[in-house]
This record gives C-alpha cells, structure tokens and sequence, in this order.
C-alpha cells in the first residue's frame, strides 16, 4: 500500500541534488483502467538517466527516464505525459496491462 | 518544484499530521496546503474542491481542472497485544506494508531488544497502555497473546473505540468462549462479530509465519474496504 509519509524518494533527491546532480520528479498525477500503480507514485531521474523509484510495473519507466533526460536537457520545468494503449508507440511504451496514465514530470530547482 | 517545497514536504512529513501537496499542473507550481492555511492566487479559485478533496482524503486531479491534490495522511497504526513468535514474522509483513506498528505485553521476558528491533515495544498491560494513547477507529488491534486477562482488555477498547479492524487469535472454542464473556460484559451481538476470531483467512497452514500471511492478508483486505468507505 502506498503511504506517502514513509515513501522516502523525496529525501533522495534532496541527496542527489546535494550531491551536484541535477533531478527531475516524475509523479502518477491519473490513471483509468487497470493501471497497476496508484496516484501519487513517484520517481527521481537524474541528467544521465539514472532513477529510483517507479510510476508502472516497468511499462513506462523507459519513456519517463527519457522524457526527462530531455527535459532537464532543454531546462524546461515540466510536463505531462499521457500513456494510453492506442498511442501509435504502444508497442514500446504502452501499458500491457490496458490501462491508461498521466505522468507529471517536473524539474526540481 | 521548487526545492524549498520539497524541504517543506520533507519537514512536514515528520510531524505525522494530515497535509497536502497542491500542484497546478498548468503552470507548475506547488504549494502545501493545511484546512486553514490561506490558498496563492494559483489554487485560490479552487477553494472548495480542494477543502472537499482534503476532507476526503483523496488524492487526485480535481475534475474539470488542473489542480493535482496529493493528500499525505497519517499511517494506519496496528497495535499487537503479545510479543509471541507470530508477531516477530507479522512485523516484517506490517513493516513493507507501511504500517505503523506497537508491540504491547506486560511480560519482559517475551519482549527482549533482539527479537525485536526498530519497533515500539510496550511493557504495559493494555489497559494502561491505552490510557497513555490516543486511539480511534483508524487503528487496528491484533492480541496474540491468547491469555485472556492480556487480550481483552485490549478487545473492550477496541470495540468502544470502534477499531476499524480487530482481529483475536485462539480457536474457534477460544474464541467461542471469549464472545461469551464478552456478551457477558454488556456487548452487543454486532459488536462481538465485529471481531476476527479466529483470527485471519483460510491459509491451512500452521507454522508462525504461515499465520502471520493469513493475519496480514485480511488486515490488508480490510484495510482497503475501511479506505474506500
């Protein structure tokens, strides 16, 4: 069960930010269907695309990592991202399950 | 975001009180919301769904907007009376489960340091323990202990303060037995069946931490129907 009060990902990036990295947090901000993850299910992404934490069960963490890569890259300071299974890149970066989500991805400064 | 915010959430996160984290997925920005604390020009058009969303405790985008409301609230407490054998395989269950969790049993003897780390050990007898505590219908009680003079005190609170899960171990002629005096106490019939007794679902097996999957699994289950009310 998620329980953002003991979810510790926010505190990593605090670390990481400290640590000179430079981090984007990608937050589940929707879903429909039978989206695995719930709302509020986060995940920190640095420049060089290393992450921690999940939004889906490994279904879309490829496109958030490289979503944010682009928007730290770009300095942009957010974005929402929709993933439905009709997306013409299903293949690659729909959800198996059926399911439909919205990801926040924001960079934090 | 704004890494102050993040400091804030951080801060706040330790005080173990309900907030909540605005997000106006429009333009970005980010505010921590308390009931009370006065809205920024960018959520103060939303004042009343937010207030809605908060009472609720639902995280979500509020319809028809842009405004993300993450409600952070306070972890579910599960008290179990008895630091016996179950306990120490329930504990690691209730810990990744994001639990909060108090062993309480007046016997020193069961409840020495190593069986037991990172977790908030009570000394007391339950009627003691209680006094000391607030507690209310967020809260479950799981007794292990099966000595009647140590669980049901515990199972009398529970039911006056309306437990949203109350589960008792022993079998089904101790739990008999137990409803009996129970009954005999002045409880209603709906009040008794309100506890799970035996405790847990049909798993069939019999070693400590098989029971201990068959408590979590119809804690979890009850869990999530008490959230969805």
């Amino acid at each position: 069960m998620t329980q953002p009060f003991k979810d510790t990902i926010l505190e990593e990036a605090i670390s990481w930010i400290e640590s000179d990295q430079q981090v984007a947090l990608a937050t589940v901000v929707q879903t429909w269907g039978s989206s695995p993850f719930q709302i509020g299910s986060k995940m920190i992404i640095n420049e060089k695309g290393n992450f921690l934490g999940s939004v889906s069960g490994g279904c879309v963490e490829t496109s958030v990592i490289t979503e944010c890569v682009e928007l730290i890259k770009n300095k942009n300071s957010f974005k929402k991202i929709d993933f439905k299974i009709s997306d013409e890149n299903a293949w690659n970066e729909g959800l198996a399950c059926g399911g439909e989500m919205t990801v926040f991805i924001e960079q934090i400064n | 975001m704004k890494i102050e915010i993040l400091k804030e959430i951080i801060k706040k996160k330790s005080s173990d009180e309900q907030f909540a984290v605005l997000t106006n997925l429009s333009n970005g920005s980010s505010e921590i919301y308390k009931l009370g604390i006065p809205l920024s020009k960018n959520f103060i058009n939303y004042k009343n769904e937010i207030e809605n969303y908060y009472n609720l405790k639902k995280s979500g985008i509020i319809n028809n907007t842009e405004i993300l409301i993450q409600n952070y609230i306070k972890p579910i407490e599960v008290i179990i009376i008895g630091a016996v054998h179950i306990a120490q395989y329930l504990i690691k269950f209730l810990k990744d489960l994001n639990f909060d969790v108090t062993v309480v049993d007046p016997r020193e003897y069961f409840t020495t340091k190593q069986k037991f780390q990172n977790i908030k050990i009570i000394n007391k007898w339950p009627e003691e323990f209680f006094k000391n505590i607030q507690s209310n219908s967020n809260t479950a009680l799981i007794t292990l202990s099966h000595d009647p003079k140590i669980d049901e005190p515990a199972l009398k609170h529970a039911l006056k303060k309306k437990f949203f899960y109350i589960g008792a171990l022993g079998s089904k002629k101790t739990h008999d037995n137990r409803c009996k005096r129970l009954k005999d106490e002045g409880f209603n019939d709906k009040e008794i069946d309100s506890i799970h007794g035996p405790i847990g679902i049909r798993l069939g097996g019999k070693s400590a931490p098989e029971i201990a999957l068959s408590i979590v699994a119809q804690l979890v289950s009850e869990t999530n129907k008490y959230k969805n009310l």
